[in-house]
This record gives structure tokens, sequence and C-alpha cells, in this order.
């Protein structure tokens, strides 16, 4: 359920203040900004309200921040873009961001990349890119993989699994000792998609995945059959959580805290699951590798900061995205959500998830974003609606990849 | 003597007082519907340009799995929400009567009628948990494993269904008490003269009187069941995989997550015209009972 916390109280300072300015436009050029937020994390609200008012006292501007629920801004942005665009939103860069510049929705800001120099120290500013031009900052990114708790694999001793047999002997091993070698929870569907792109990253490499994601390839064809088979062994060897369409990604990520479990796969986030003084227990490990010529590719999601083309007030837009980007400000927005920073110039690697993800980044040769975020949404919700019926009876590959590959004909045409 | 301005006063003043639920009436639901008619005629993301394609988003329902499966859950809905009369019945004659403690007892029955849908959502999904939930506790105690209903294709809409049925019965209990205590004493008095009792007095004194409140009743549920969204957008999400869906949440689905505004709104079509016959049905009931008064 959406709930704005545009409160009255900011609301009517906001429409009186507009007011105001319309009814004496000699005396004061209306300097305002108003901001939408998805951000769910409160620590990071925190830290963007403070950025906000900083910038606000020193460049002598008005800034209204307006938060909103997390999922339901997914739904939201695509009306308030075109009927009243705020100056600054967040949003998810890749595909999910094509969608909206292909309409024109957000603002090319390559003059304000170019001025400032930002190329230089963000090397996923490709996820912002369109047709050479930028149409956001990308602010962090979340690698995905496996984590574990060292104390549970001291306990039972395992070690992290390096290749698919290693996964396969892993799960016989922690079934043995009562655990869910890998616990995951569907119910909302996309945590089986990101293992499909693990699994499709491995066996056919990224050149083919990111074919895959844009359309270009069928979902019958036999290098997916190929991946499904392999991730259908996995699923009858017994590796993941029974009944998982019950459980969300906190439940599931639960029985990881509780030793329970051997590992999850999932983002960085997942460190939102674990109380403070059991952080230093987790560790996290890339996806194991299945055919050892592909290259180390992941998922590495970025989300991003826009001006869309509408915001009333863009000058000041640009100028607060010039100070939010600073390493200093952009570090305060972060830490609260220990995603690996945009800016190779600023530093998390205080917090050990983020070292880990750091090193481990340095390790891979390429990255796409996250299923629903690389591929259109119609097919993203086919593909997550199928790879979660097929990680409970992976013996209907035969009816759930046609249908999913339905969707893909609709969205970008038959091959 | 009227006045020209009286007269015209009278002309206008039907209209007028007509004027606010017509407007609300044509402007929210007529042209609505029909909006979303044309809509479904159409190719829309939400925001592009919308290609008018004909009947290819009914061509395509017609074909996709996912709405038979919606359609017949839907079906579901509608069979198990018929029971909410004839429990919301057995209950209100039960709380009806003058016992010590029957006004807690009415006030319990009550309660699911001022939580939230949303809420029993998530309270039913906790007692369905397959882990720490109650059901899985009562199946421990005998030493059995509780299945996991929310994930299992064959129950899961049986089990959202049933969630949804324990405000509904509590609504019905709500019109029957209304009704019951509106019962014609005299009627009453006449059957005890008679020496009707229990089941006979039941049958023929009591529920005769009750017809207008079991119709409303009946209607009511049905019109609830085909509309039922949230209580499954909590529990399911529709899922797992689209086996607890029903129509209105697929429609939902379509056009919100899969930006597919075109064949939502056929969904939404196809759904309105099952709604139709139910709200036909209602209203044509409803005008003979009142042309008959």
């Amino acid at each position: 359920m959406a709930h704005f916390t545009l409160t009255r109280r900011s609301f009517l300072a906001t429409t009186a203040a507009a007011s105001v300015s319309l009814s004496m436009p000699a005396i004061a050029q209306s300097r305002e900004l108003v901001m939408i937020s998805n951000r769910g994390n409160p620590g990071q609200r925190a830290a963007l309200e403070k950025i906000a008012a900083d910038f606000g006292q020193s460049a002598g501007v008005k800034v209204s921040v307006n938060n909103m629920d997390h999922e339901a801004h997914k739904t939201a942005i695509r009306n308030y873009l075109v009927a009243s665009p705020p100056d600054i939103c967040f949003w998810f860069s890749g595909e999910r961001m094509r969608g909206f510049v292909e309409r024109g929705l957000f603002a090319d800001i390559s003059d304000l990349v170019d001025r400032e120099g930002w190329k230089k120290v963000v090397p996923s500013m490709s996820a912002v890119t369109v047709g050479g031009k930028q149409y956001g900052l990308p602010t962090s990114g979340t690698l995905w993989g496996l984590f574990y708790r060292q104390d549970t694999f001291d306990e039972h001793g395992l070690t992290p699994p390096e290749t698919f047999e290693d996964l396969l002997t892993f799960g016989e091993k922690s079934k043995a000792k009562g655990l869910t070698p890998i616990t995951i929870g569907t119910k909302n569907m996309w945590p089986a998609s990101g293992l499909f792109d693990h699994f499709n990253l491995r066996i056919n490499g990224l050149e083919f995945h990111q074919a895959l994601m844009e359309g270009k390839v069928s979902y019958t064809d036999a290098r997916v059959v190929k991946v499904m088979n392999t991730w259908a062994e996995a699923v009858n060897a017994g590796l993941f959580t029974q009944n998982a369409t019950s459980y969300a990604w906190e439940q599931a990520a639960a029985a990881l805290v509780q030793k329970r479990a051997g590992m999850m796969d999932l983002g960085l986030f997942i460190k939102q699951a674990f109380p403070k003084d059991e952080l230093d227990q987790v560790r996290f490990q890339l996806f194991p590798t299945v055919d050892p010529s592909i290259g180390r590719f992941e998922d590495f999601s970025v989300d991003s900061i826009h001006i869309p083309s509408g915001a009333p007030h863009p000058e000041v837009a640009r100028e607060f995205l010039a100070y939010f980007y600073q390493p200093d400000n952009l570090k305060a927005y972060i830490e609260p959500e220990g995603n690996v920073p945009a800016r190779t110039d600023v530093d998390l690697t205080s917090d050990p998830l983020v070292a880990m993800a750091t090193d481990a980044l340095k390790q891979v040769d390429g990255t796409s974003q996250y299923y629903d975020r690389d591929t259109s949404p119609d097919v993203a919700q086919a593909g997550l609606k199928g790879f979660q019926e097929f990680m409970v009876h992976p013996d209907r590959v035969d009816r759930i990849l046609p249908q999913i590959e339905r969707a893909r004909e609709r969205a970008y045409g038959a091959l | 003597m009227t006045t020209p301005r009286q007269k015209m006063l009278e002309r206008w003043t039907p209209a007028l007082l007509l004027a606010p639920g017509l407007i609300l009436f044509f402007g929210v639901i007529v042209f609505s519907a029909f909006r979303t008619f044309w809509i479904s005629l159409h190719e829309w993301d939400g925001f592009g340009t919308a290609v008018y394609v004909g009947l290819a988003n009914y061509r395509e329902l017609w074909t996709d799995p996912q709405f038979w499966m919606s359609l017949k859950n839907n079906a579901i809905w509608l069979v198990v929400f018929l029971l909410a009369p004839p429990l919301g019945l057995a209950i209100a004659l039960l709380v009806n009567q003058k016992i010590a403690g029957m006004r807690f007892a009415k006030s319990l029955f009550f309660m699911p009628l001022v939580l939230s849908l949303v809420t029993v959502g998530v309270i039913f999904s906790w007692f369905y948990d397959p882990t720490f939930g109650i059901l899985a506790k009562i199946f421990g105690l005998f030493g059995a494993e509780a299945p996991a209903l929310l994930s299992s294709e064959r129950y899961v809409t049986f089990a959202v269904v049933f969630a949804g049925l324990w405000p509904q019965v509590a609504f019905c209990l709500v019109l029957f008490l209304a009704g019951l205590n509106n019962l014609d004493s005299e009627i009453i008095g006449a059957g005890r003269v008679d020496n009707a009792r229990g089941w006979q007095m039941l049958r023929h004194v009591v529920l005769p009187q009750l017809k207008q409140v079991s119709f409303i009743a009946i209607a009511i549920s049905m019109i609830g069941a085909l509309r039922s969204f949230d209580i499954i957008s909590v529990m399911t999400s529709g899922g797992p995989f689209g086996s607890s869906s029903v129509l209105a949440y697929q429609m939902y689905e379509e056009s919100l997550f899969s930006y597919r505004y075109g064949y939502g709104a056929a969904i939404a079509t196809v759904l309105f015209a099952i709604m139709l016959i139910f709200i036909v049905w209602y209203l044509a009931n409803l005008l003979k009972n009142e042309n008959g008064a």
C-alpha cells in the first residue's frame, strides 16, 4: 500500500510557497527542489534528508523530500513522471531506466557528467548511458552471490562450494547435518530468477545472457534448456528450501541467521536480516562455476538518481546532483544500506560486507543487473512466475519455457 | 397560486437532487466501464500511444492458461462464499438467544468485521505458516507435518477463500441479526398459538420473514466473491505461480506489473460482464419487490 509521508504541513507549506512565488515573481525567483524518494532503509532516509537539508541551507533552496514506499513507488513513478514530475527521483538503472529514457521522461545530464569529470571515477556509468548520453547517476550497487555464516560452517565442517559438483556435495553434507543447503523464499518470485541469472551466466556467459534479456534469443533455445536442466539437477538434489513459495526473502534469511540453513543467494542487503553483533560471522562467496571455460559474470544491480525531463526546477536539480554526488555526501547516503559505492573514490570498506563484495568484484569479468531489471517488464513478469513454478515442478519445463517465450515474442517480436 | 419562479423550482428540484448521484454514477461508473472496454481494444503500456488491435486481447485471453485458472478460482470463490449466508444465519440464531454471556459471544463473532481484509489476510498467512503457524503446531501435536497450504497449487485457493469467508460470515450475521430483530412478534405469537416450535417455527414462520435479508446476503456475498482482490494480494500475490489468482488480481498484475493495460482492461471487461449477471439479477429482484410493495 502506498503511504506518502507527504505530511499535511509540508504540503501546505509547499503550496503556500508556490502561491507566494506565483503572486510575487518580481521579489523572489522560486528556489525550490522537490524530491521523491523510495528509500526504505530508515538510516538511509535520514541521511538523504540531512543531505537535502544541508543543500537547502547552503544553496538557499527550499527542499522538500517526499518519501514513498519502495514497492508502491515502482508503479507510482509511471504516473508522476508524466503527470507531475518532481525535480529529483530515484530509480533503477539498466533496462528499467531505458524504458523511461525512450519515452523522453528522464533528462539528459551528459553535460553535467562531463563538466564534473565523473566518468573517470564511476566505472558503472554505462548503466545509466543510453546512446552515449547519461540520463542519471549511479549511486551504489549490490553484488549478488552466496552468503553464509562462518560459525555455522565451522560447526559442521563445511566449506564454500567452488564448482557445481562441490555444490552438490555441499548439499549432501548439509542435509546430513540437518541443514537446508540453500535457503530461498520465492513468495515474491524474484529470488528464483536470481538463480536463473547465475546458472545462465555460468553456462552460457554474459553475451548470451544479454542477448536473451534483450529478446534476441528464444526461451526454447537449446542453450536455455541446458540451463534449466542443470538447475533442475540442483532442485532435484534437494538443495533448496521446501515450500519455498510460502516464504518471503526475509523469512528465508531468518533460517540462515538462526543456523538452520547453509547458504543463501542474495544481494548485500542480506545485512538487514542479521543482528548487528552477528554481522562479523557473515561471509560472501561468488556463485560456483559450472562451465570452467566461461568467465566470471555476475549480477551487479545499480541504483540510480535521476532528473525527470519535466522537472519544474531543472537548474536547482542539477545543482543538487552536483552536491549530492560529492564523495562525502554520497558516502553518507550509501553507508546505511551497505552497498558498493558507484564512485571509486568513496571508500566504504570499513563495512566488512562491502569490503568482501568489493574484493569479489575484482575477479569479475563483466556484469548484468538482475533478471527483472534487464528485460522488458512483461517478459520479466512471465519469467519470474515461470521460474517460481520451475523450482517447485522442474518437470514442467516443457510448459514453462514456451509460456515465457510467448511473452518474449509479444514484447520483442518473432525471431 | 404558483409564481413562475415556484413552477421552475418545482420542475428543477428533482433534477437538482438527482444530479450529484447521476454525475457520480455516469462519471465514475458508466464512463469508466465504457472507457475500460475501449482500452481493451488497444495495446497500451500505460503512457505511450495506444495501438488499436481490435479483439486481439480477447483472443489472447481465450488461449491464456492463466485466464482460465483465474476464472476457475473465481468460480471456487463464488461457490464457497455461498456458505456465508447459511453460516451467518446459523450463528445469528445462536447468538440471538437470551442467554447470559451472549453479548460477549456476539461481539466475538462481530470482530472480523471491524478488521480490514488486509489484516485478516496477514493473520491467516501466519496461521498457515508451515514452520511456526498454529496449523503447523496443531498438526505437530499429532506428530503429523502440516501441509504448506499457501504453497500448494491444489489447496491455496481454498485456504485463501476460507480466510475471506470469515469476515463475510460476520457480515451476513449482522444482516440476519438485524432481520431477526425486525420479526413481527404477532406472527410469531400466532405460530406459538398454533403450537409451532423448533424447526417448524424456523422453517415456516421465521425464514419467510427473512426472505428479503437472505436475498441481500446472497447477492452481496456473490458480488464480494467476484470482487476478491485485497486478501489474495496480501496472502499469496496470486501465487504460487498464479494458482490462486482471480480475474481481479490478474487484471492488476497484467496492468501494473507487465504494463499491459489493454490486456488488463480486457480481463476487467470480462469480469464486469460476469458481475453484470448478478447485478441485473439483484436489481431485477429489488425492482420486483418495490413494485410489489
